[in-house]
């Protein structure tokens, strides 16, 4: 809201210094944007809060000032001749949509003379940023920025059989605006007619038909109320936001009306002469009553933690134009009808904080300790972040949504559709990601293009997953707090990586896992692998499938994985706990098995494990390496160690090798392995 | 082969080398000797090695120690030699040279988001403060984002076209398609106090952290995707006065001890009074967030008497704050994912 500070000494006088007072604007509810002087007046940019349609022109913005200061307000008087012919003799007003137009008001004055305003007045308009028009059209806007309603100026003889309807706009009706634009509308706006067509689009700005001209000498002067809802709907789908319908989204004073009618008849016979008809057209009932609200003085101090006196909350009540039932300890304001947005205790609490100053609330009060520690989540992020940025991976986020290319359709952990957004996030994305991968494929690609070589990213992130059935009453769809890594590498580094992950947040106590290998249609085949809790996956690691690498152009390996974190928090241990060691020394065996190229590892170790028995405490994969000279074609060397210890006593060597003989038996016998002497 | 032949090998090989070694005396010498002990191909060592091959298993482990001291002992005079030509034959080594002006060996680390390090950092003054963390989820219903929040059908925050509505199911059934209740992407984080209200005794102390969305075009300064904290207080007396408290130590922590900041009044549907707090720097005031004494409206909501209870609620954009701290221009690059932009905000 612009304000010009030479137009605001006509309703206050001021003594403070501009800076001054623009501080207390802002320090009472009206932050300042800006000062800056136009054709030598100072001119401030205020920003007026939603609740606030009441400083919408330069009176409210007056009555602040007037409050803060303890300065009278001065309203200028209206007192208009009148003619002896009535209004209702020249026009008709049926309003059809009261819904969206409770009260709609027309004056009519005859034989003006259109012309410029006077210098001063245009100017005035001129410094807030208003193009002066004529003396009529400037009239209008003056007393909008005035006093903050809305008023609108019909050449009368352009309107046809001096009949005036208010009704809703026929489906596509069309309107030709005094921007000069066409609008095709729809049932829901209003539309300011008469029998042939739109003249005006209710509350948001009048036609180009019945605009004042030069050669108009007759005028409706229109002031009205619409409807908020009506008017922000209008504005927003015909993308037509002017100070009209700014000022009618935020409900103006419904009181106002006739002052502001009177108001703008005055400048306009004063400026383009005229006779003005007795009376006006007032299709409305008068306004309800505002409400009457109780307040407590002990209340106040409740809120504020502060005592305000008494009778100070009471100046402040009524210079804001509150009328006062005072008592003792309470008192019953009823509110000024420009304050619609005064309506409960607590409003008008927020009134007496506000201009009593929040500089006058301390800020060394009492805050009393309490137990407070950190979530095990957070603790559990804190390893997941350290694991991933010790092994490499730095951390990138992501838009939750992304678009529909075969990448964006990657989705190991549902086999339903995505949700989607009505609106989408950036240009095509409108799907809710149902896993992290197709984001962080896309993150690698882009660096790849700023030729960013052997990137490793992850991202922590929620995706969405829908269910099979209809979302009913208050159910709302699976978000699952996932880890994505990418890496240019073969998948064994991301395995590392959720395998430290996994031992380090549930320790050895955690539940056990079920390893498969899974058929995901993105990974290359046989190179996925997952790991399942009770049926559930976890978590699963694989590399790029060739076709979609291919079809992305993305160079290089492509590991990628994905962990469902709030299945590893919910067995993680709250904190790592003792186990004993035993004080005998182990002893370490290497083997080196040939077996068959097939034979996997995850093979070769449940069959150790099954084999070994209970002093065999560790077998740890060394390296596998191929022969082919000795070994011949299809086989491959797997060089593993035994560790083997006992709790109770030191091993002897013939233990050991008790240990190992059955191992290597086993491993011989189910998966074909031969021992490598020596 | 027997034990006891490889090992005399082994024994004479050690003494030739090491009577040769201690003799040496100059680097071109050493370094023949290097190659006829330790040489990879037809080395000494390399051959006798072979031997090993040969022995029978039981001896196998004896020999193969016996092997390892010896080769330790050649690689060990060996070095000695290199020390003590070292000093007056430096230059005319012809072998390897150490460079120590070569870059280190860096261990390979990534790096925190400075968006996840400024959410840290909140969480962490916060819990300082006694608040803990919560959260809620992103997908909301319209109760839990507007209707308990005191913002109702008509408030402007509700158009369709300010949020993200998810897309209703395409049904065959037209009855379901209009019985599917509306849900949407929190348009701010205040969602969680409703949920935390509704769910967990008072008194209480919150904070919540996490992705909101609005639509909004990308520039420099939006994205419409963003991060917001939210923080709530609930108790018996809970006044005006220990909000600007809690905030003055929060910001105290947050932009240090000498930070100047006012507090001023606003409007936000879902607190009254209300307050906006702004810090001075760089010689204007700027947004640091906002907040207020908790609407008796959203107590009743959620079936809290507000004549018992009182509170206060804050909330704070994270990019602007992040960005303000590690000098970012262009909120933009933070969803970028560009590894040189990230490296920067290593600490």
């Amino acid at each position: 809201m612009l304000i010009s500070w030479e137009w605001l000494a006509d309703y206050v006088t001021l003594d403070a210094p501009i800076d001054q007072v623009v501080d207390r604007w802002a320090l009472s509810g009206l932050n300042h944007e800006s000062t800056e002087w136009v054709e030598g007046v100072p001119v401030i940019d205020l920003e007026v809060t939603s609740n606030r349609a009441d400083c919408l022109g330069h009176i409210g913005i007056a009555r602040e000032a007037a409050v803060l200061y303890s300065l009278a307000l001065k309203i200028p008087a209206v007192d208009l001749p009148t003619s002896k012919q009535s209004v209702h003799e020249v026009l008709e007003v049926e309003n059809l949509f009261p819904e969206a137009c409770p009260r709609y008001t027309a004056r009519v004055i005859r034989g003006v003379k259109i012309g410029p305003s006077p210098e001063w007045f245009a100017k005035r308009l001129r410094t807030i940023g208003i193009r002066p028009i004529n003396n009529v059209v400037d009239a209008t806007n003056y007393v909008m920025m005035e006093c903050g309603q809305p008023l609108h100026a019909f050449d009368l003889n352009r309107i046809a059989s001096n009949r005036v309807v208010v009704r809703p706009a026929a489906q596509k009706e069309n309107f030709k605006a005094i921007d000069h634009r066409s609008y095709v509308l729809d049932p829901q706006m209003v539309v300011i007619g008469d029998s042939r067509s739109a003249l005006a689009l209710g509350g948001v700005m009048g036609g180009s038909d019945s605009e004042v001209s030069e050669t108009t000498v007759d005028l409706l002067i229109e002031a009205a109320s619409f409807e908020p809802m009506a008017i922000r709907r209008t504005a927003r789908r015909l993308k037509l936001h002017s100070p009209s319908s700014h000022r009618f989204e935020r409900r103006i004073d419904p009181q106002g009306l006739d002052f502001a009618s009177r108001r703008c008849c005055q400048w306009i016979l004063q400026f383009a002469g005229g006779q003005l008809l007795d009376g006006w057209i007032d299709t409305g009932a008068e306004p309800k009553v505002s409400s009457r609200i109780p307040l407590r003085r002990s209340r106040i101090t409740r809120v504020l933690g502060i005592e305000v006196p008494w009778e100070r909350c009471q100046d402040i009540l009524s210079r804001l134009g509150c009328s006062l039932e005072t008592e003792q300890e309470s008192l019953v304001a009823v509110p000024p009808s420009f304050r619609q947005d005064l309506t409960r205790e607590i409003d008008l609490i927020e009134e007496i904080a506000r201009v009593h100053g929040y500089e006058a609330i301390p800020e060394d009060a009492m805050v009393p300790m309490v137990a407070s520690a950190a979530r095990p989540k957070d603790t559990m992020m804190h390893t997941v972040r350290s694991i991933a940025c010790a092994s490499g991976f730095s951390e990138t986020l992501n838009p939750s949504l992304i678009g529909k290319a075969a990448i964006d359709r990657i989705s190991p952990w549902t086999v339903q559709d995505p949700l989607g957004t009505s609106v989408p996030l950036l240009e095509g994305a409108s799907h809710l990601r149902r896993s992290l991968i197709p984001s962080l494929i896309a993150a690698r690609l882009h660096n790849q293009s700023q030729s960013n070589r052997d990137v490793r990213l992850f991202e922590t992130a929620n995706v969405y997953l829908s269910q099979t059935e209809q979302l009913r009453g208050d159910q709302l769809p699976k978000e699952q707090y996932n880890f994505g890594c990418i890496a240019e590498s073969e998948p064994r580094l991301v395995r590392g990586v959720f395998e430290e992950m996994i031992d380090r947040i549930w320790g050895q106590e955690g539940p056990e896992l079920e390893e498969r290998m899974v058929d995901f249609d993105f990974l290359d085949k046989g190179s996925s692998i997952a790991w399942f809790l009770q049926g559930s996956m976890i978590a699963w690691v694989g590399s790029l499938s060739r076709s979609l690498a291919q079809a992305n152009k993305v160079d290089g390996p492509v590991a990628l994985g994905e962990l469902d974190l709030d299945l590893l928090l919910a067995s993680a241990r709250s904190v790592p706990k003792l186990r004993t060691l035993s004080p005998y020394p182990a002893i370490l065996r290497d083997l080196n098995f040939i077996v068959d190229e097939g034979v996997l590892w995850g093979q070769i170790l449940s069959t150790i494990e099954q084999s070994a028995g209970e002093l065999c405490k560790e077998v740890v994969f060394r390296e596998i390496y191929r022969d082919t000279k000795r070994d011949g074609q299809g086989k491959k060397r797997v060089l593993l160690t035994l560790t083997i210890q006992s709790d109770s006593e030191t091993l002897k060597g013939e233990q050991a090798d008790a240990v190992v003989s059955r191992v290597v038996s086993a491993c011989e016998a189910q998966r074909g392995a031969k021992l490598l002497a020596g | 082969m027997a034990l006891d032949q490889f090992l005399t090998a082994l024994d004479s090989m050690l003494g030739e080398a090491r009577a040769c070694l201690e003799t040496v005396d100059s680097a071109e010498a050493l370094e023949q000797l290097r190659v006829k002990y330790t040489g990879a191909k037809n080395g000494e060592l390399k051959s006798i090695q072979k031997m090993l091959a040969g022995i029978e298993v039981k001896d196998k482990p004896a020999a193969g120690k016996r092997f390892n001291e010896v080769r330790d002992g050649i690689e060990g005079a060996l070095e000695q030699a290199a020390q003590r030509l070292g000093g007056s034959s430096q230059q005319e080594s012809a072998g390897p040279a150490f460079d120590p002006t070569l870059p280190g060996l860096r261990p390979r680390l990534g790096t925190i988001h400075p968006i996840t390090q400024s959410l840290e950092h909140l969480k962490e003054i916060m819990g300082r403060l006694g608040f803990n963390v919560t959260e809620g989820p992103e997908i909301e219903d319209p109760w839990h984002n507007f209707v308990a929040l005191n913002i109702p059908e008509d408030h402007p925050a509700r158009d369709p076209l300010d949020n993200f509505y998810l897309a209703t199911a395409k049904s065959s059934d037209p009855a379901a398609q209009t019985t599917q209740p509306a849900r949407l992407l929190r348009s701010q984080t205040s969602t969680v106090q409703i949920r935390v209200m509704e769910t967990q005794s008072l008194p209480l102390r919150i904070i919540s952290l996490g992705r909101v969305y609005r639509p909004d075009a990308p520039d420099a300064t939006h994205f419409p995707m963003f991060h917001q904290m939210e923080g709530l207080w609930v108790d018996r007396n809970v006044t005006m006065a220990q909000l600007k408290s809690v905030l003055r130590l929060f910001a105290t922590s947050y932009l240090g001890g000498d930070v100047n900041i006012r507090f001023r009044p606003s409007f936000f549907p879902f607190t009254e009074p209300s307050v906006e707090v702004d810090y001075w720097w760089n010689g204007q005031w700027i947004e640091f967030g906002g907040a207020g004494m908790v609407d008796p409206n959203v107590f009743q909501a959620v079936g809290i008497d507000p004549e018992v209870w009182s509170g206060f609620a804050f909330g704070l954009g994270v990019e602007r704050l992040c960005m303000r701290r590690f000098g970012i221009t262009d909120i933009r690059d933070l969803y970028r994912s560009d590894v040189r932009f990230l490296r920067q905000f290593a600490t």
